[in-house]
Order: structure tokens, then sequence, then C-alpha cells
């Protein structure tokens, strides 16, 4: 195990340096940060001079090794919007789309694990209906809907909530929710059929024929199988919830790094976006050996070289 | 042992989940401490919005965007410079009526065409305790100036030197004589920066602690969240009304509106038409508007070949747009139709434009016919706009096509309409809102000097560029009017542009609260009174 951790960390760094190659091409050739920076009564010699001051009328190839070797000392560059050094920018986003995301994907496990193991024990009941069709609604309601609604139902008419902004506690419940019950759906769905898989196996009945009771044979013996794929898309939210609830964050006025990266790629701001996808791509890898190593603790058939 | 394993796997990921949640709150609770306002009100479901917070007294104030930087000579957008004017000075400052007024400076006069002298107050201090004097003016001003690399820079290029005389008297001198200095000097790129807490400790522990003159100290800065000052107890114009200002970005307009009907917030800037009625029908809160600096346009290609250099085409499609129409319609009524972007209150203003339109759909066909062109053989033109300008483009191409036009609409993002505009590189037709942050004429007019229009417009009237550049460094103010009145008239008859209207600026407004909107967009807490 710790060989295998170590080899998958190792196999990041031609990982992120492919990730720094693309990112810094990408970023270059989707636009010019220095006509949104200048005033628009600027005339051609101010952006020749801003164009210089920003080092960005260097050829493309030197402009990359300097990023290389500035990046290898934790430093990806200044940003144009906020003039500060990009990755503590970026890095103080994390906490609030941490907090977001954790506990939205709490909310989805709490909502999903009983329903979708109700929904496959009692298959084809009138509950299992209900579950199925009330997820199907929650995966189909569009974020940015849902939020807005959330917020004219408990916050303007109601005033159980705070409308938006980063808060205490209570600031976290409506846009977690917003974000909680799609997951909660696609989950309950899939431990459910999971669980109908499990459930019609051998060893399921072997068990049952022992007379074991069907909480033991569902709690214990299903269900543990039955969270493999659960832990896959649970860690795959996860890390893709980091950066990418724009929609919510928008919605909530929520401070997260998603909302960070899409206005720096409006506003071309090169150097957080490149510390913010350098980020999430580390976020994704460790998620990802994250989610082995839960494998191996659920399942421990699973082996690793 | 099989049980053992399962809890291990089931409650490893929950409690990582929960804490990573819960560590997220508490730090948060420490970092917001006393920040609680809006959750205060909304829990309560109270509707007071108000500047009450225990013994408090808080100005809530909502933008669709955040600061950049408290760097203020490194912002470029008026939400910026709207909330920075509470915490930085500039020398000369608009009062609400956009008059010039002593402020940081006491007086000034020209000794000659390129230098400016300046007394200033004796009795400032920046918030950590420095002393406002000549050297912050030097430092300041020399700074935004020289690096190239600050946004406002290009505005400022035109200073070459500033000469302490002691310390509450200095000298401006300019490269060129610059009728507009004063103007300059009472905006953005010239908030008073600290030389001495900076020459000490670096730019960047400036910015983690910036200090200003103003009336309200930094407080705290939770970027696209929220930016919240404190009372400066030790401002030289009084004790400031406000214990807490807070300024929240929130960009999207419902939550907005949301914010406001809940008493979260006191102010909302930009709501748009749709939800007007919502707002003044609510009780507790109402819509305040003003005009703004900022005229809608569609600015025409005269380049050979475009079907728009042809004069009769122009008027053709002045006439053929009905701008009431629009600002009754997609505006709300929030606009002031006008046929000359410098509007009253700007320097070389000609009111005769003022509150004026042409419209008139079947002149505009025959004008069309003259020119050649008919139902089965229209105009085809390009119209490129940004997306915040949508709406009003697709009615002005839905009025082009009723005139003999085949419009091709381009709607694009901000940044692509920027590059666009910075590479010259549209098509016939192009729709932007320009502001005016300097109040000058020139502000309005540099865009169409022979340098600045090749390849944008390509309109080419040496009438027109011998008074814009002679109006640059003319210092005689008669004579100056009397040039930007005549490029106007000129520019009203040829249409490198076409006007649509001055546009409003429309706040939502608790009734706790006093507030007139500005004609600069700005929020001057101290403008802003508590009306209970």
């Amino acid at each position: 195990m710790a060989r295998y951790i170590v080899k998958s960390l190792l196999q990041m760094i031609p990982v992120l340096l492919l990730i720094s190659l693309i990112v810094f091409i990408l970023v270059r050739v989707t636009g010019d940060p220095v006509a949104l920076m200048l005033p628009e009564s600027a005339s051609e010699a101010d952006r020749v001079a801003l164009t210089a001051a920003l080092g960005l009328d260097k050829p493309l190839l030197v402009q990359y090794g300097i990023f290389l070797a500035d990046a290898l000392q934790g430093d990806f560059g200044t940003s144009f919007h906020y003039g500060q050094s990009s990755l503590p920018l970026v890095l103080e986003r994390l906490p609030a789309s941490f907090e977001l995301a954790a506990a939205a994907m709490a909310l989805a496990v709490l909502l999903a694990v009983p329903l979708g193991i109700l929904s496959a024990v009692k298959r084809n009941t009138v509950l299992d209906l209900l579950i199925s069709g009330v997820s199907v609604i929650g995966k189909a309601m569009p974020n940015f809907w849902m939020g807005i609604m959330l917020i004219l139902l408990f916050s303007v008419y109601l005033g159980y909530f705070p409308v938006s902004g980063r808060g205490g506690f209570d600031h976290l419940i409506l846009p977690a929710v917003t974000l909680g019950v799609g997951l909660a759906a696609q989950m309950t769905r899939l431990i459910r059929s999971s669980m109908l898989e499990i459930l019609s196996q051998d060893y399921i009945r072997t068990a049952r024929s022992k007379g074991l009771s069907e909480l033991v044979v569902v709690g214990s013996h299903a269900f543990r199988n039955g969270l493999i794929p659960v832990v896959t898309i649970l860690t795959l939210q996860f890390t893709s919830l980091i950066g990418g609830t724009l929609i919510t964050e928008t919605v909530f006025a929520w401070p997260g790094l998603g909302q960070l990266l899409v206005t720096s790629v409006n506003n071309h701001d090169m150097a957080i976006v490149q510390a913010a996808v350098f980020v999430i791509a580390i976020i994704v890898i460790l998620g990802n050996l994250l989610t082995d190593i839960v494998y191996r603790l659920l399942d421990p058939r699973i082996k690793y070289s | 042992m099989k049980h053992n394993r399962l809890v291990k796997g089931s409650v490893l990921l929950l409690a990582l989940l929960l804490v990573l949640a819960g560590c997220g709150n508490a730090a948060n609770d420490t970092n917001n401490e006393g920040n609680t306002n809006s959750n205060a009100n909304a829990n309560a479901g109270q509707n007071d919005g108000a500047a009450q917070e225990g013994q408090e007294r808080v100005l809530t104030i909502a933008n669709p965007a955040d600061i950049q930087s408290f760097d203020f000579h490194n912002n470029n957008t008026t939400v910026s410079e709207s909330v920075l004017v509470n915490m930085y000075d500039y020398l000369i400052q608009r009062g609400a009526d956009m008059e010039l007024e002593p402020n940081l400076a006491t007086s000034w006069e020209r000794v000659d065409d390129t230098t400016w002298a300046f007394e200033l107050r004796d009795d400032v201090t920046f918030h950590n305790g420095d002393p406002f004097t000549a050297a912050d003016v030097k430092y300041t001003l020399e700074r935004i100036a020289t690096d190239e690399a600050l946004k406002q820079h290009s505005l400022y290029n035109n200073i070459e030197e500033v000469t302490i005389i002691d310390d509450t008297h200095v000298e401006i001198h300019t490269i060129n004589p610059d009728p507009i200095l004063l103007n300059r000097l009472s905006r953005m790129g010239a908030g008073m920066l600290p030389s001495k807490y900076i020459e000490e400790n670096g730019i960047d522990a400036f910015l983690a602690a910036p200090v200003g003159t103003g009336p309200y100290k930094y407080g705290s800065w939770a970027k696209d969240d929220r930016v919240e000052l404190v009372k400066n107890d030790d401002y030289f114009g009084g004790e400031p009304q406000w214990d807490k200002v807070v300024f929240r970005a929130i960009p999207e307009t419902s939550t907005r509106v949301s914010e406001l009907l809940t008493g979260g917030v006191d102010i909302i800037a930009n709501v748009p038409s749709t939800d007007i009625p919502r707002i003044d029908l609510s009780e507790g809160t109402s819509i305040v508007s003003s005009p703004i600096q900022r005229v809608l346009q569609v600015i025409l290609r005269h380049t050979e070949g475009s079907p728009t250099a042809d004069p009769k085409v122009r008027e053709a499609l002045d006439l053929a747009i009905d701008k009431q129409g629009i600002v009754d319609s997609i505006a709300g009524g929030a606009g002031t139709v006008t046929r000359t972007s410098v509007t009253p209150g700007n320097f070389g203003a000609d009111p005769s434009l003022y509150e004026q339109t042409l419209y008139d759909a079947d002149r505009a066909k025959q004008l069309m016919e003259e020119a050649g062109y008919s139902a089965d053989n229209p105009a085809v033109v390009s119209l490129s706009a940004q997306s915040q300008y949508k709406e009003y483009a697709e009615v002005v191409a839905a009025m082009l096509t009723d005139a003999y036009f085949e419009v091709n609409l381009e709607i694009l993002e901000s940044s692509a309409f920027s590059e666009k505009l910075s590479s010259r590189t549209f098509g016939d037709l192009f729709m932007i809102g320009i502001g005016n942050s300097l109040f000058d004429a020139s502000n309005n007019y540099n865009r169409f000097t022979v340098e600045r229009n090749t390849g944008e417009t390509d309109y080419d009237n040496s009438r027109v560029e011998e008074l814009l550049q002679d109006a640059l460094q003319n210092m005689d103010e008669a004579s100056r009017t009397e040039q930007y009145q005549e490029v106007q008239q000129i520019f009203a008859e040829e249409r490198p542009a076409v006007y649509l209207f001055q546009m409003e600026g429309i706040y939502g407004k608790r009734d706790a609260v006093n507030f007139d909107p500005r004609i600069d967009e700005m929020f001057y807490a101290e403008e802003i009174t508590s009306a209970e």
C-alpha cells in the first residue's frame, strides 16, 4: 500500500507538467489581458507599455520557462486583476469551497444512504416508486432555479435563513441544500441499483438461509459491497465540487474557488487561472488516491501493485 | 472483524466530510466575527435593514462586483472607486452637485500652462497616525505617473514631476499643458497614499493593512464577499456617522433584490427594470435613480466598402432607431435621449443637442432607397454588442431590419468585446456604453482622433482633428468649450456615432436610509444618512 501511494504521488509530476503546459498555452491563446486592464481612453502607446510591463511581449517559450521556474518555487505570478500573488489568492478560497462541498456531500450521504437502501429493499412498492420519483425530480431541478426558489421561500417569505454570503452555519444551509439535493438524488439511484444487484447474489441467499436477520443481511453483508460505487461517485463529485460550483456560488454570493476561477477566466487573469488549475489538479489526484485507499478498506480483496 | 472494516470505511468518509464542513465554519466564524448584520436581520425576519446592529450603526451596500484591490491606483472599475472613496481622499473632490471642491487641498492656482500650485490641509493624518504632507502628494502622483503596470497610469502620464515647496505646499508640473489636470486629481488614480508607510514596509504590507485619510478605515476584506470599513475617529472632516460600512459583492441580481427585501442590506446597485415594481411595491423599500455619466451609443464604421461609409445610410440608420421607444420599453423609462455623448455637467457640453432625438422610419427607408437599397436588396451590416446590452442590440437590429438593413448580430462576453475594441476588429457597427469619469468632453472624443480611430471607425475630418488636437492642450476654457461644441455639431451631422440615450443608475434602498444617488455612481457613506 505504501509503495502504491508513493508511486501514485510520483506519477503526479509528469501529469502536473503536462497540465501546466496545456493551461499555459490555453490562457495565452484565448485572449489578451491588457485590453481589459486599460481604461477606454488608453492609447496604443499605453498598450505597448503595459504589455511590456507585464512581460507579455517576450516569446512564448521564454514566458513558459519563466513561469515553470517560478512555479517550482510556488510562485504562479501576480494576478493582473488583484495585483497580488496568485497562489495565496487561490488558497484563501479553498476553505469556502471545502466547507460548501463537504456540507453538500454530508447532506447527500445522509439522505441517499437510507433512501437508497430502503428503495432497494422495498423494491417495486409504492415507497420505492415515491423515492425514485422524488430522486428524478431532485436531479432534474437546475441549481440556479432551485437556489433562487429556496431564497424566496426560506429567506424572503419565511425569514428562516440569511439570503446570501458566507458567515455562520445558517449561511451554509441553503447553498448546501441546493447542491446536496441533486447529489443525493444521483446517489440514491446509484445505491438502489447497486443494492438490488447485490441482494440477488448467492451469498446473500446463503446469509438469509443461515437465519440471519434482514437487518444484518442488508446492513452488514449487502450494504458494504454496495458502497464501492458510492465511494467512487462521492470522491469524484467532491473534487469536482471544489472547483465547479459556480452557479450555486454565484446565486448565494459564496466566495469560493469556482467563482474566482470563472471571474479570472473572464478577466484573462492568467496567473490565477494557472494557480487555480494546478491546485484543483492536485486535489483531484489526491482525491483519486483517497478513493483507492477507501476501496482497500472496504474490500480487502482489492490489491494494488 | 468484517463489521469493523465496514464501520471504518463508511465512518471515515462521513467524518471527513463533517469535519471539513465544521472546520470551514469554525474558521469562518472567527474571520467574520461581528459580521452578522444581514444574518441577524434575516433570522429575526425583520425588515428594518437598517443601521442598527446592537448599538452599532452599520450601513450595508450591495454592489454586483467586488473591488479589485486596495491599491487605489490599480483599479479600473466604477464599483471599486465607489467603495474606496470612503477610505482614501483626493486633493480635490466632486461634491454631490459634481462641482469641484477643496478636500485635502484647500486652494490651488495655475502658475503657468504646465505648473499648478496647491496648498494642503495641515490637520490630516493617515489611519496609521502618519501626518499627511506634501511628500505624500509627491509620492502618490509620481507613482501613478511613472508605474506603467498600474491600471490608472495612462490617465496620469502627463504629470512630469511634483515639487515640494514645504509640508503644505506643492507644485505639480505637467509635460504638456493639461486643461483637465484638476479633473484627473479628483478621481480614482489620484487617491492619496501614505508615502512613509509604503516606503518603509513595501506595497505588499500596505495592501495587507491599507491606510488612507478618509472617514472610514480598513476593517476586513473577504474577496468576492465583502469589504468592511470602520469609522475613523480622527477624520479631519469630523466624526463619521456610521460605525461600520459594509460593501457586499452579490453578482446575482435576484439575490441582491432578496437581500434588500429581507433587510440584509440597505442599498443595492444595478436594479434591472424588471425588478423595479417588486421593490417599489414592497413595504419598507423603494427605488431611487439618477442619470449617470454613461451614454449608450452605436459607433459606425466609415471605412470605404462598408455600407455605413455612405452618409445617407448613416442618416437612415439614425432615423430608423426609435430611441425614446427603447428608453420607455427596455430601460423602463430610465434614460434621457440625446444627440451628444457630452451630457450636462461635463465640460464642453452642447445643451442644444441634449434631450433631442431623431426618429422617422419613413424618411429612413426613403434615404436607404436613395442610397440604392431596398427590401430585396438590404444593406448588410454587422452589429457587435456586449452581452449586458443584448436586449438593446436586438431591438436596434429589429428596427434597422425594417429600414432595409440586414443585421448580423454578434453578442460578446465583456472580455471578448474588450479585446475586439482594443484590436479595432469590429465590423460595421458596435454598441457600447461609454462613461466619463473625467467629466470632460476630451474623454468622449479622444477615441475619434486619427491616431485612435484608424482601423476602428476610420472617421476622417480634418476640421474635427484640428479641433480635438488643439482642445487637448487649450488652457482657455471659453474657446475650448467652443471647440468641443463645434465638434458635437459636426458629429450630429456626420454621425461617426449614433447616440441612443444617457443611462440611469437605478438603486433599491430601504426606507431606513436616506440616499440620493450621484451622477458619478459613488457611494459616499457620509452623504447617506439614517432615516431613523
